[in-house]
């Protein structure tokens, strides 16, 4: 290494041997003939190596020493005391003030060399360590920068308002800075409400990175009202797009539709889903039933979910392996068993906290070395509540522009389409629409899915209310929808002024044999078994409308909705 | 983790034991790699009778062996799924992915 060396005495012949194998070994030299112009030289020569005698004028050697290390430095600079053997007492004091090194005036032009040359080694290696350091520094500020810049955009598309829903409680804690766990949560149109707990291989800024495209995927379609089958394939197609072989992200979506009392299940790749009753007993749990999302192509993904109907109020709690994989001190994993415990002597209501609690004593102060999240969501059985009559909405001060739209799906698209959401997203497109998306979704999924169900499938929904029907249904109606060879359902909107009031009116026709009609207005007249499935949603649709017609042999059916 | 090989012909076989997890990595790929480059090896199967843990990376490092294999027109399966293993393992449905042994 090339050096820069300052020589410091006020005696020239003294000099010269040193300066001789300095400039010999190709380094530069500065030569200072006092205490004062060593300061100076020091200060403005930026020296790598200093040799002086303690003997200075103006101003001492150990002085000199003293002021030298009293300036703020980043580096090292070796001061080497080079003096007369006499002056040993001096050279200590010098040493001790800060000086490194001595080598007396006798010292002959081979062992000066060497001595140079040793520091030159030295000062190379003070050199790499200092260009580590600086491009460590460099590092993390540019790591600090893009993780100061990441939260601010995860926390952004976090930061949903369906998370601080009333039923919902949540918790996600990261091991790291980031969290590659995802807690989303939204109501959609009907108000149903969706879930979402991911959980992405890895964790830290990767793992986040990769659960980010779930987020935006998620609130769009659930605004919609799609299935979550529907969610969970274009959440895995994304992923599949987006994302290297190695990452994949595990799922669990599910949907809370009160009205109906359904709880709709997609689990790929986390731990069981429970459903606990008031006791805090598990009744119900769903599996994984699929790997995570991002790893299978489109056409091998599995869509299938599992619906429950429900008949007990409880909780619902969705939570990531980092839960029940947490060790204590010991290397002990809590386990589901060891969660099950710890939900079931939760009070509810408080079920979230408890098992927030019950799993930081389980860890006793290790570090957890995976995200931990959960969600709990409450279940009740409030569906009387949904058959209030309808919103009263601000009506338009001006009279509405007349439109129309005739629609109509066969075979094919009744079996693969969500013909509701689709629809509801074109027409709240429509201004005076928007703010009736909710009652507009309840009345077309209501209308639509009898016109499927019973009208082109055939079904009888009575089939739901023996014990277990309900499956039983849905199974039927998966199987009939497959082998289903003709069919169509038209659907017809027609918006106008009636009078003073804007209306909406709807028609839907569909293919199959229709029914006895008369018998609804008994239905409609007598007060309803609200324990029955049959006919509730009807009266629901009724409840909304101004006005409910059937006409045929009941396979249209016409209703006015007052905007 | 530790990783050892045995080939028997067209049959090959990674022992693996301790912790697969992302600290295996290179391990892992440099095992797998000298595997898929030689020829007369159809399958290989990865034996997980020593595994006492497993997390997702490795769960990664699976899904890329099983590219590559798949690209090389090979064979995988998982051999000896047991205890912790299994749970990991059927969670992901990995059962559905690759064939278990």
């Amino acid at each position: 290494m090339h050096l820069r060396i300052l020589i410091a005495d006020a005696v020239p012949a003294d000099i010269e041997p040193l300066e001789a194998v300095a400039c010999k070994l190709g380094h530069d030299v500065m030569i200072a003939q006092d205490g004062i112009a060593l300061l100076e030289k020091h200060r403005d020569f930026e020296p790598d190596l200093i040799f002086m005698d303690v003997a200075l004028p103006q101003l001492n050697g150990v002085e000199a020493v003293r002021r030298i290390r009293a300036l703020p430095s980043r580096r090292w600079v070796p001061i080497i005391f080079f003096s007369v053997p006499a002056a040993a007492e001096d050279i200590v004091r010098g040493l001790d003030a800060g000086g490194d090194d001595y080598l007396f005036k006798t010292a002959s032009p081979p062992l000066i060399g060497a001595k140079i040359n040793s520091y030159a080694r030295t000062l190379a290696i003070q050199r790499d360590v200092r260009s580590y350091l600086q491009e460590l520094g460099s590092w993390r500020e540019d790591a600090e920068e893009q993780n100061k810049l990441g939260q601010h955009v995860v926390s952004r598309l976090l930061d949903a308002a369906g998370l601080s829903d009333p039923l919902l409680q949540w918790m996600n804690t990261p091991a790291e800075t980031f969290s590659g766990d995802l807690v989303c949560a939204a109501r959609g149109p009907g108000d149903i409400l969706y879930a979402m707990l991911a959980d992405a291989a890895g964790h830290g800024l990767a793992a986040a990175l990769t659960a980010l495209p779930l987020t935006q995927v998620f609130y769009g379609m659930a605004a919609k009202g799609f299935p979550i089958q529907t969610i969970a394939e274009e959440l895995n197609r994304k992923l599949k797009s987006f994302l290297p072989v190695e990452r994949f992200v595990a799922a669990s979506l599910v949907a809370l539709d009160i009205r109906n009392q359904t709880i709709d299940v997609w689990n790929g790749g986390n731990p069981d889903i429970l459903f606990l009753d008031e006791n805090g007993t598990v009744v119900l749990r769903w599996p994984s039933r699929h790997p995570p999302l991002g790893i299978l192509p489109p056409d091998l993904f599995n869509s299938a979910s599992e619906t429950v109907n429900y008949q007990h109020p409880g909780e619902l709690v969705l939570f990531s392996d980092g839960i029940i994989e947490a060790e204590d001190p010991a290397g002990r994993r809590l386990n589901l068993e060891g969660l099950e415990a710890i939900l079931g002597a939760a009070p509810e209501g408080l079920r979230l906290a408890t098992l927030e609690q019950g799993v930081m004593r389980h860890l006793a102060g290790r570090p957890d070395h995976d995200d931990l999240s959960a969600i709990v969501v409450r279940v009740p059985l409030e569906r009387r509540q949904t058959l209030r009559p309808a919103p009263t909405a601000a009506t338009a001060e001006t009279g509405v522009s007349e439109w129309r739209m005739e629609l109509s799906w066969g075979v094919s698209e009744l079996r693969d389409m969500d013909v509701v959401p689709a629809v509801l997203g074109f027409i709240s497109q429509i201004q005076v629409l928007k703010a009736h998306q909710g009652q507009l979704f309840l009345i077309l999924s209501e209308l639509f899915n009898n016109a499927l169900d019973h009208g082109v499938l055939g079904l009888d929904s009575r089939l739901k209310n023996a014990e277990g029907g309900f499956e039983r249904y849905l199974e039927s109606r998966e199987n009939s929808l497959k082998t289903l060879s003709e069919g169509r359902i038209a659907m017809a909107f027609h918006l106008h002024q009636s009078g003073e009031r804007p209306v909406l009116d709807i028609r839907l026709e569909d293919s199959g044999r229709g029914f006895d009609y008369a018998r609804l207005g008994q239905l409609f007249d007598a007060m309803p078994d609200l324990n029955q499935h049959h006919g509730r949603g009807i009266l629901l649709v009724k409840s909304l409308c101004r006005e409910l017609t059937y006409s045929g042999p009941g396979n249209v059916v016409s209703a006015r909705y007052l905007l | 983790m530790q990783i050892n090989e045995k080939t028997d012909g067209p049959s090959a076989r990674l022992n693996l034991a301790g912790r697969f997890d992302f600290h295996s990595h290179r391990d892992f790929r440099t095992a797998y790699e000298t595997l898929l480059a030689k020829a007369e090896v159809r399958e290989i199967a990865i034996d997980f009778g020593r595994v006492d843990y497993l997390d997702s990376s490795a769960l990664g490092m699976l899904l890329l062996l099983r590219e590559k294999a798949e690209a090389a027109g090979k064979k995988v399966k998982l051999a000896n799924i047991g205890g912790a293993v299994k749970q990991v393992l059927e969670i992901a449905n990995f059962g559905k992915l690759f064939t278990i042994e």
